[in-house]
């Protein structure tokens, strides 16, 4: 119950400052660091898929709303809750995850972290990009921002996870 | 059957994952009617709420640059009126400057602005009440912005120059030659001048203004100037216009009512 309670809490802090905050930095006129990915990558890991789904879902959802796209975000976001339960039974260690861990740098150190966060990162930004521009005229200009602005928002929630979200 | 409930259960998330990207697909594809949606319109207004809030922060921050092109455009507009005055000196002008009024201007503050996005939008914190409604044209001091897409009662969004959607009818100053202005998603300092036939002579810094063939803009407010051109494919040039305003340091803008939309629209629809 209380856990429950604490991710709806982290939804929340996690949309308003991807709208509020996030959405106004921008370093050289191309890259936005989508940090409100955090959310799905925060989750513990006993989550059911369907909830995985569902919240990012929600999270699409919300971000559409705010910023006036609609269902761009939405599908992105799907997909990178679909890609997580899958990759983390890929990265997960030899004998599994330990009960009363969660998916952060405390308990499963930096580089196990980054793989993990820059493989979502990178999948939701090129579903993001290339759906936004929805043609593949551009596909190296589009490349080139979807790694740069991936590599940027890794950075800011690799980042996150030493200041604020640090446990 | 029992090895088809078998089949679904096992792939449920799957199945669930594939549902809910068609879903979101769906709104894609809607997508040209969702900006004008219900939901949209009830989300303005909360969203348009929350950025208002916080947008006040942001503004104080840029209050010194902000009064002094606001000193500026002042002294700029006192210029003008000196010199309407010294025109001027009976009634009767007034008369007939009463009859010449088409356009009247509504200040709106930005209280919310993408620039880096391929379809960037603005939000104003003028809607019905205040007079603004669809299809309304958008300028700042320096030039033109957009071109109201909806409003509700107190939030409008505007389709800006810098949005792939955007389409105006715009003339070179020289030459009186018109083209459609629209944008190629490169950069928010840029636009793209298009349809001007390759006779015309052209040069670098030739200012761009709309050219009044809507209803919405009156003729020559200004859009930008030429930084380079092309002519690659064929008949007509590829243009780059640099804009005059800054999309990135926006916050106050004006809104054209024109008295005439409405005539000039159902006129135009008789017609067709």
């Amino acid at each position: 119950m209380y856990l429950i309670l604490r991710n709806i809490i982290r939804f929340l802090v996690v949309l308003l400052f991807q709208v509020l905050v996030m959405d106004n930095v921008m370093i050289n006129g191309y890259l936005i660091p989508y940090i409100y990915l955090l959310f799905i990558l925060l989750m513990p890991f006993e989550t059911p898929v369907w909830a995985q789904l569902l919240s990012g879902f929600l999270l699409g959802m919300s971000m559409d709303l705010f910023t006036g796209t609609a269902g761009l975000h939405t599908a992105a976001t799907v997909l990178a809750a679909f890609v997580r339960a899958h990759l983390l039974k890929l990265l997960a260690p030899r004998d599994g995850y330990e009960p009363e861990t969660f998916p952060r740098i405390h308990y499963y150190g930096l580089l196990w972290f980054l793989k993990y966060t820059f493989i979502i990162v990178l999948i939701h930004h090129l579903a993001l990009f290339y759906l936004e521009v929805f043609q593949l005229k551009e596909f190296l200009s589009t490349l080139v921002r979807v790694v740069a602005s991936s590599i940027l928002s890794t950075v800011t929630i690799v980042l996150s996870q030493y200041f604020v979200f640090r446990k | 059957m029992r090895t088809l409930l078998r089949f679904i259960q096992k792939y449920s998330s799957l199945f669930l994952f594939l549902l809910l990207e068609i879903i979101a697909i769906s709104f894609m594809i809607r997508g040209s009617h969702y900006q004008h949606s219900k939901l949209v319109g009830l989300n303005r207004q909360v969203t348009g709420y929350i950025y208002s809030r916080v947008d006040g922060a942001r503004e104080y921050f840029s209050l010194r640059e902000e009064n002094l092109r606001l000193a500026e455009e002042n002294a700029d507009l006192r210029n003008k009126l000196d010199r309407i005055v010294q025109k001027t000196d009976s009634a009767l002008v007034f008369s007939e400057l009463h009859d010449s009024i088409r356009y009247f201007f509504v200040p709106a503050r930005i209280v919310h602005n993408s620039v880096y996005k391929q379809y960037n939008y603005i939000t104003l914190d003028k809607g019905k009440k205040q007079g603004v409604f669809r299809d309304m044209g958008v300028i700042s001091d320096r030039g033109l912005v957009g071109i109201v897409l909806e409003s509700s009662a107190s939030f409008s969004t505007v389709i800006p120059v810098i949005n792939r959607d955007f389409r105006l009818s715009a003339k070179i100053q020289t030459n009186d030659y018109a083209g459609i202005l629209h944008w190629d998603g490169s950069s928010p300092r840029y636009a793209m001048l298009a349809e001007i036939p390759f006779h015309v002579e052209l040069s670098k810094g030739d200012t761009i203004m709309t050219s009044g063939f809507s209803s919405i803009f009156p003729e020559g407010i200004r859009i930008g100037r030429i930084e380079s051109f092309s002519l690659e494919k064929g008949n007509f040039y590829d243009i780059r216009v640099e804009l005059f305003t800054d999309f990135q340091h926006l916050f106050h803008v004006n809104v054209i009512r024109n008295y005439r939309q409405e005539e000039q629209r159902n006129l135009e629809n008789r017609t067709r």
